[in-house]
């Protein structure tokens, strides 16, 4: 027991950054602060890995939090470009940011990208006493005074829940994007409790993040933004059915350096299916509001890149970027 | 001789309309919001103005500054640390610690063999709790020897 | 009944002899990490979490395991911060005002019992207000918008004032210049960088455990070396160890007033432990009566201190169980745990999950017991540090100081602007400006800020926004008052350090 217990105590660096390189455990940064999406992202599937004996050792989180996953970035293609057992969380913030040139000139082809093995489908949500049943009368509402309603989001101005309903408007025919209202704040609790306290009208984010509070009922969501609804959310209608073409849907998956063999990238691809098609991933995903969206292997770098050129030319028309 | 609140509050004059300078350079995105981003800097560089007026205005009564031979040692014991800061990547643990601990352990107590056993015996002590019991991940050898 | 039955249950799933082992172990790793400059508790609980996998411990267990180490983390804070007037952690940061000079007295012994009870106190009521009070509580998090939140960070800094022996425009310098260390860094609200001069370390803001181990640590070695050790609490002839019965009894008032006050503050999301330990401590200045003043080793300025940061950690575990938002670092980490085993925080976890809650909070309440059974007899080994000469006691701070701040991001940057602090610290002490301060304005700085601008974003502008409601007023109120009071009474008593009407006969 005390020897597993100090050999346990061993391997539970969350420091390694230290290390250049450690031989005996597999690493994932979380480019953000506890409790993110990333996070999760890297818990989750470390566990995983784990338990489904894919490694040999627990998966050590850091926690590399800076410039909206810049710095980690950074990290990565600077220091660490052949490190093999590294993996790192990445999602549609990180597309969105290379899109928009947020890392520092950084590009999505200095890394490779593993695969996305979930999507958190994009929602629009008002407090349970909001006079908005519809997307259609928030959109008026919005038309007749820009300034009467304003969102909370977890991301930075300009960020992937900030565009969500600018996307939203423009698909209405509004267009002043400047007028639009919007605070960031600390992730989507937190502007949940802010729409809920009534000091913002609507909350933009993740399904995931708004799951307890459509079972307690506090929140009324006014729409999905994805293609179909969401299997165990069916009550919510899509933006889509209601008229307004948005599909945003935050996937969750990882990157590796770039400079590792191309049998350890598959070892990686292979490794992710295997976490993606273990039962306790499908129940983590119900229970946390995630969509199926499976996308491993060889084809997925093309589609980050063509989801890459999509965001830069979303945010030009909206005007998030000149 | 100048008292030396004059002289805080001249530095931090100074300091506060250069930082109030630089606030003003700062760029101005598009995406703004009312306050904007160089609002709250430039208000805190006031206050500070302010506050450095009011030192400068008013000194307290001068305290007790070392002697010549202290600003030496306070001056070596800090280019030890520099000096650790930049060696501990490059050189690993062990070494520099052992190295910068018998300095700082000299600076404190001028017996040298004492100040030897402190700082090797400092670095390996720490260097186990750190590596075993914490498990951070300390290189503990320069990189030029294990490659 | 509903409540005992409810605490029954919990504690039929936290208490068994494997369960109470893992306490005992996580209290003890939490109070040596705690007591470690740089190391904190969200390092505490993050380092555990692996090894929670490794035992392949279920939830309970892994609660168990983890809320010990950070009730240990947040008791073990305090043993640094009055042994060698370094805080453990930020929350511990208030302690060393009247608990390092209570060291210097030969009284570290006392100052450690006190605190370790005050410890206690906090912690303890914290879980039975968390307990019986959690789910109204929730509500409180949706009365504070932005307006409010501004309004909070501005009581704290307008209390400052009293911080300073004199000079009160000393203590607002040294808020200006925390303040204006926070604007380092990315602009959160359009993403543009300030203060950063093309500086890539300096994107991400510096790091307030950067400032705390610089001006605390580095500097206290810099006096050392400085002085010959002739200030220092190291070497002091130690007061033989003993329950001080009378000075617990002066510092019960002080212990409940700090738990309430802790408590309200960890509830709100924005404020978190340090805020709750800054304002148990200032409203004890100047509301509590007893003793020495409060700065020079009066027993109340450790026990306010000690019981208001640990009923905050109690206090921030009500938004995170019941709206998923982590009050703190800490909190944060806690909350990855929970979403890793499936369980997800929310208005609904205390109906969804019971076993998981009133768990969570047993095992609260045996961490804390068991921390107040090892922290007593243990201060008598913690004095020891006392014994160790200087000469090894702070190369070895030092070299711990190093490690914690390279572990942050290993990089050389953070150890030099380390360096700096500590060269600051020393310079700052020298001319009696006080460092608390500035630690306070890195840690609130940009939470005050952005407070500010939503504020201003939901009302296009439009000022008087700041005084749209009951909570904010009152707000307002109380740091015009904190601010004006001490100098009203300085006018008044005309004699400003030591006021004898606060003196008893002893």
């Amino acid at each position: 027991m005390t020897i597993k217990l100090v050999r346990a105590l061993g391997t539970s660096a969350i420091i390694s950054v230290v290390a250049a390189t450690s031989a005996w455990a597999t690493e994932c940064i979380a480019p953000a602060n506890a409790g993110g999406g990333w996070d999760f992202t890297c818990r989750q599937i470390g566990k995983l890995l784990y338990d489904l004996d894919l490694v040999d050792s627990p998966v050590q989180v850091t926690n590399m939090a800076g410039a909206g996953g810049g710095l980690a970035f950074a990290h990565v293609v600077a220091e660490r470009n052949n490190d093999e057992d590294l993996i790192v969380a990445a999602s549609s913030a990180t597309t969105t940011r290379l899109a928009q040139n947020a890392f520092g000139g950084a590009t999505a082809d200095q890394v490779r990208f593993v695969g996305a093995i979930g999507a958190d489908p994009g929602v629009i949500v008002v407090a349970a006493d909001s006079p908005f049943q519809t997307l259609g009368d928030m959109v008026e509402a919005i038309k007749a005074d820009p300034g009467s309603v304003a969102f909370a989001g977890g991301s930075a101005a300009g960020g992937f829940d900030h565009m969500k309903p600018l996307q939203v408007l423009k698909a209405g025919g509004f267009t002043d994007i400047r007028k639009i209202k919007y605070i960031a704040v600390d992730g989507g609790a937190d502007a949940i409790t802010q729409t809920i306290g009534g000091f913002t009208q609507a909350m933009t984010g993740d399904m995931s993040e708004i799951v307890g509070f459509l079972k307690s009922g506090e929140v009324r969501a006014l729409a999905v933004l994805t293609e179909e609804r969401v299997p165990g959310f069916e009550q919510i209608p899509t933006a889509r059915e209601q008229g307004f073409d948005v599909v945003a849907v935050n996937w969750r998956g990882l990157y590796v350096p770039k400079g590792i063999s191309d049998e350890k990238f598959e070892e990686w691809g292979q490794k992710l299916q295997a976490v993606a098609d273990s039962a306790e991933w499908k129940e983590t995903m119900v229970a946390n509001g995630l969509a199926p969206f499976t996308k491993v292997g060889g084809d997925f770098q093309g589609w980050i890149d063509g989801v890459i050129a999509d965001t830069v030319e979303l945010s030009k028309e909206i005007g998030v970027i000149q | 001789m100048i008292k030396s609140d004059r002289i805080l509050g001249l530095v931090t004059i100074l300091v506060a309309l250069a930082y109030i300078a630089s606030a003003f350079q700062i760029q101005a995105s598009f995406l703004t919001d009312p306050v904007g981003s160089k609002t709250f800097p430039i208000l805190i560089g006031a206050v500070a103005a302010l506050c450095g007026l009011v030192i400068f205005a008013r000194p307290d009564p001068d305290p007790e500054w070392p002697e010549m031979s202290g600003w030496l040692r306070l001056a070596l014991a800090t280019a030890v640390m520099i000096g650790y800061a930049y060696g501990l990547k490059p050189f690993g643990f062990v070494l520099t610690t052992a190295l910068a601990g018998a300095a700082l352990s000299w600076m404190i107590q001028p017996r040298i063999v004492a100040a030897i056993v402190t700082g090797v015996g400092l670095s390996a002590i720490l260097y186990a709790i750190f590596k075993f019991l914490l498990g951070l991940g300390l290189k503990p050898w320069p990189a030029a020897l294990t490659g | 009944m509903d409540l005992l039955s409810n605490l029954a249950l919990g504690f039929s799933v936290a208490l068994s002899p494997y369960t109470l082992m893992l306490a005992v172990i996580g209290c003890f790793a939490g109070t040596i990490v705690g007591a470690l400059p740089g190391l904190g508790p969200s390092n505490g609980v993050a380092i555990m979490i692996p090894l929670a996998f490794t035992l392949g411990l279920d939830a309970t267990a892994s609660l168990v395991l983890l809320t010990s180490v950070y009730y240990g983390a947040m008791y073990g804070g305090r043993i640094s911060s009055i042994l060698l007037n370094i805080p453990g952690d930020e929350p511990a940061l208030m302690t060393t005002l009247d608990g390092y000079p209570m060291a210097k007295q030969g009284r570290a012994g006392d100052a450690l019992v006190i605190s370790g009870v005050a410890s206690f106190v906090g912690a303890f009521f914290a879980t039975i207000g968390l307990m019986l009070l959690a789910p109204v509580l929730a509500r409180v998090a949706y009365l504070f918008g932005p307006a409010e939140y501004f309004a909070l960070y501005l009581l704290a800094f307008a209390t400052l004032g009293g911080m300073a022996s004199k000079n009160q425009a000393k203590a607002a310098l040294a808020s200006c210049l925390g303040l204006g260390i926070a604007m380092i860094g990315l602009d959160t609200t359009t993403g543009m960088p300030r203060f950063t001069f093309g500086n890539m370390h300096l994107m991400d803001g510096i790091d307030f455990l950067v400032a705390i181990v610089g001006l605390f640590a580095v500097a206290e070695v810099f006096f050392f070396i400085e002085s010959h050790g002739k200030s220092s609490a190291i070497g002091v002839k130690l007061d033989k160890i003993t329950i001080p019965l009378r000075d617990l009894k002066n510092s019960t008032v002080a212990m409940i007033r700090s738990t309430v006050i802790g408590f309200v503050a960890g509830v709100l999301p924005g404020a978190g432990a340090s805020l709750g330990s800054f304002l148990a401590y200032m409203s004890e200045k100047s509301l509590g009566r007893g003793g020495v003043p409060m700065g020079t080793g009066n027993p109340r300025g450790v026990a306010a201190p000690e019981a208001g940061n640990n009923a905050a950690a109690g206090g921030a575990l009500v938004p995170m169980l019941t709206l998923g938002v982590p009050g703190s670092g800490t909190t944060a980490v806690l909350l990855a745990l929970l979403m890793t085993l499936n369980i997800t925080p929310g208005p609904t976890l205390f109906t969804d999950r019971p076993d998981v809650v009133w768990g969570l909070i047993a095992s609260l309440l045996i961490a804390n017991v068991v921390l107040l059974i090892m922290n007593v007899p243990l201060v008598k080994v913690f004095v020891k540090v006392l014994m160790v000469p200087p000469w090894v006691l702070l190369p070895g701070v030092t070299m711990v100081s190093f490690v914690g701040i390279y572990s942050l991001t290993g990089s050389y940057f953070d150890l030099l602007l380390m360096v700096g602090f500590g060269v600051l610290g020393y310079v700052l002490r020298k001319l009696d400006v006080p460092t608390v301060p500035v630690i306070l304005g890195i840690l609130l700085g940009n939470s005050m800020e952005e407070a500010l601008r939503r504020a201003m974003v939901l009302s296009d502008g439009d000022w008087t926004y700041l005084f749209s409601s009951g909570i904010a007023i009152g707000l307002w109120v109380a740091a015009v008052a904190g601010f004006v009071a001490p100098i009203f009474l300085r006018q008044f008593l005309k004699k400003p350090a030591i006021a004898p009407a606060d003196k008893i006969v002893d």
